[in-house]
């Protein structure tokens, strides 16, 4: 289990911001469905910030949102999210599963997860969250130094690069 | 870079393209509803030139099969034995009637609704049959020489193009209207030549209003009707006149007298077609034995004065030239004031538009030849107080200063007549009003309220009789790609999201995606639940136009969806329509 990180980003304001310092970072999350990574990963969110006001809410939020349709961007990368009411800013939970985790029968093998909140009204900051995750994540450098950071600190580092970049 | 084959993300990144590049163009030429409006009211201003043009050519083509003689209608009269001046306009009333009792077996169930009460106390629908049969009756009216105006079925056919072309885009009543009286002011100012008349006949005598979400697409319509007809004719200004001054400050007094006579004798003129409408209609004679009871009279009359003929334009061109003699001015406004009694009493199809400018064209001569004889000082050219006489008459019956002095303006070209005919237009204007407070327009109207009842109570008071129903919407879960190929289909700026149920759910609006139209990964992740806006202002069916005006003042788009308790989405109300419709509502007090 990894340390726990101390809550930086309460006060950030911009996406990019909080990609390179999310809420919590989570490396080798145990999961055997992407279900099981979704609650896994929000769970760790909800004892890490205070933001996320009704976790009950969020959660149910996050697993009906991935039920209409699907969350990858990738094979190997998801992004379950949710406009929710239980949170009060953009939150967001990085984790990197031990083993590969089928998220649906097209996404059989996701390795690295960035789960999203975003209060209701924050329709262009949702939009640009995920855009950025995006584009970040195209890079096949970025994706390969997220596999391969062997420390969480190392980790936040590889974000924070390719943010500024 | 490995290429992407699939062609389904193909078809989706072309889609994305062709949206950035909508978006792109929206932006930089920023059309709103208002500019398509003006787009539209172009278009309908070239049809109804058209459609002018086209009944001009056709009138003259049965006048010449009629009387075998291609000159204009008084010459022809000229030219032909007495007995045929005699029967012409009885053979013409005749064949009107005949298409009139014809036409009625076509038009069963359709309204004899015509562009005026289309425009202020109906839908906007200007019935084509029954407008056509109409048309086509006036041809023989006028191609036989009644005294009676062409512009009447011109501004009609205008107005049924306009009206056809809304409908098959599916403009909503306020938008209807306006595009209908866009359709008239093509067919004013197709038919004198006068575009900025034709947008105030309109403006200041069906709509009573001269506001600017009215008035600019009259104008730009009017625009393209006088446009076209200038470059498919040689017209370039319809009544040629010689320059006229104002020879000195003491001929004010007299072209103020001039006012006040022209507003005493048009409310008779009135008066008089009314009264002979009435005697025509109490020889309970059938209607084609009517008109040609009509066109006798016209002939009877023709036969010593063939002035009485047609619409009287060639006369007030010999007036204005100074080519006729006061004397026998005199007895030709007795006889073509009969003439255009019988014709308009009779029935016959057609406006009195024009006779009414011979009228004051007539009177205002006389006059100001008697005052020449008096005190030539005071009245130097009678051929200046024909032309201020022509306006203070069209003002006089028509209830229109602005419009008139406008028209007299444009028909002449001439500048110098300016500071006369403001004067005595209003003068007229007023005596008129004074004297009788109906004019040659809110007759027919008032006579079609009657006839209609509940009509005038079309006012639009409520948001459900002003909305477009099956506004375009998205199920929560659709992909980007659905969304982006919705936006490129449909003009708007917003996407209504709505349940199985077709319960309201919110909006998703282009401003938000616009960003992110050039990233497919995105596209492949986002559906429309994830950018739907909850929040998105609407508006209830039962909702007053003040109450739907407030909620438009704190939101930034052009339409509301339209919501009822259940949540239900039952349409969308434009901001555009809303403020016609309430333009329209200051003209009928107690109606919004």
């Amino acid at each position: 289990m990894p340390p726990a990180v101390p809550n930086v980003s309460s006060d950030l304001n911009t996406p990019a911001e909080l990609i390179a310092t999310p809420d919590i970072v989570a490396l080798d999350l145990e999961a055997t469905s992407g279900e099981d990574a979704i609650r896994a990963l929000h769970q760790r969110l909800r004892a890490a910030t205070p933001d996320v006001k009704d976790a009950g809410r969020f959660l149910e939020d996050l697993l009906a949102r991935a039920a209409i349709s699907s969350v990858c961007i990738a094979e190997d990368i998801a992004l379950p999210h949710a406009r929710t009411m239980a949170v009060e800013r953009i939150v967001l939970a990085v984790a990197r599963t031990a083993v590969p985790v089928a998220f649906d029968a097209e996404h059989p093998g996701v390795r690295l997860i960035f789960l999203i909140g975003t209060p209701k009204d924050a329709v262009a900051e949702y939009l640009r969250m995920v855009a950025a995750l995006s584009r970040l994540l195209k890079s096949p450098g970025t994706r390969a130094a997220l596999l391969a950071a062997p420390t969480e600190a190392q980790f936040r580092a590889v974000l924070a690069r390719a943010v500024k970049r | 870079m490995k290429a992407v084959t699939d062609p389904a993300k193909l078809l989706l990144a072309r889609m994305l393209r062709l949206l950035r590049w909508r978006v792109w163009i929206q932006e930089r030429l920023q059309p709103t509803e208002w500019q398509v409006t003006l787009l539209w009211a172009g278009f309908v201003g070239w049809l109804g030139a058209l459609s002018s043009l086209m009944f001009s050519a056709l009138a003259e083509g049965v006048h010449h099969v009629l009387s075998g003689s291609s000159a204009g209608v008084v010459e022809s009269m000229r030219q032909l034995p007495w007995w045929a001046v005699l029967a012409l306009p009885a053979v013409g009333g005749g064949l009107a009637g005949l298409v009139l009792l014809l036409g009625k077996h076509l038009t069963r169930g359709q309204s004899s609704t015509d562009y005026m009460e289309a425009i202020l106390i109906g839908s906007g629908n200007v019935p084509v049959r029954a407008s056509l049969v109409k048309s086509a009756a006036a041809l023989f009216s006028i191609g036989s020489g009644g005294s009676i105006g062409r512009e009447g079925p011109m501004v009609q056919l205008a107005a049924v193009m306009a009206s056809l072309i809304g409908r098959w885009r599916q403009f909503t009543p306020p938008q209807l209207r306006l595009l209908v009286a866009c359709g008239a002011s093509a067919g004013i100012a197709s038919a004198y030549n006068a575009p900025i008349a034709g947008s105030f006949f309109v403006a200041e005598i069906i709509l009573g209003t001269i506001a600017m979400e009215t008035l600019g697409p009259l104008a730009v319509s009017a625009v393209v009707a006088a446009l076209t007809v200038r470059v498919m004719t040689s017209e370039q200004h319809l009544y040629k006149v010689p320059e006229f001054t104002l020879h000195s400050p003491l001929e004010m007094p007299a072209y103020i007298l001039l006012g006040l006579i022209v507003g005493t004798l048009a409310p008779w003129f009135l008066r008089s077609l009314r009264r002979a409408e009435n005697l025509f209609i109490a020889t309970r004679l059938p209607l084609i034995a009517r008109l040609m009871l009509g066109g006798l009279i016209v002939g009877a009359l023709a036969i010593k004065i063939p002035e009485v003929a047609g619409n009287g334009y060639s006369v007030v061109v010999n007036i204005l030239n100074g080519h006729v003699l006061w004397s026998t001015l005199l007895v030709i406004v007795v006889c073509k004031w009969l003439a255009t009694a019988s014709s308009f009493g009779s029935g016959a199809p057609g406006g009195v538009f024009t006779p009414s400018l011979f009228m004051g064209a007539s009177v205002g001569f006389v006059f100001g030849t008697a005052v020449n004889a008096i005190w030539p000082g005071a009245a130097a050219d009678p051929r200046a107080f024909a032309l201020v006489g022509m306006g203070a008459f069209l003002s006089a019956v028509s209830h229109a200063p602005v419009m008139a002095v406008i028209m007299l303006f444009e028909m002449t070209l001439s500048y110098d007549i300016i500071l006369p005919l403001m004067i005595a237009s209003v003068v007229a204007y007023y005596t008129a009003k004074g004297i009788e407070g109906r004019s040659l327009y809110s007759d027919a109207l008032r006579k079609k309220a009657a006839e209609t009842p509940g009509a005038t109570d079309f006012a639009i008071g409520r948001v459900a009789e002003l909305m477009k129903p099956k506004p375009p919407t998205l199920p929560r879960q659709a992909h980007f790609a659905e969304i982006a190929r919705l936006f490129l289909a449909m003009r708007v700026n917003n996407l209504y999201v709505t349940d199985a149920e077709d319960r309201f759910l919110g909006a998703v609006s282009l401003h938000d995606i616009k960003p992110y139209l050039g990233e497919p990964e995105l596209a492949e992740l986002v559906i429309a639940s994830d950018i739907l806006r909850e929040d998105f202002p609407v508006v209830g069916p039962d909702a007053t136009l003040s109450d739907a005006l407030g909620r438009f003042l704190n939101f930034e788009g052009e339409r509301l969806p339209v919501v009822d308790s259940g949540g239900k989405l039952l349409g969308s109300l434009s901001k555009g329509d809303l403020l016609l419709a309430l333009v329209e509502a200051r003209k009928k007090p107690g109606a919004a």
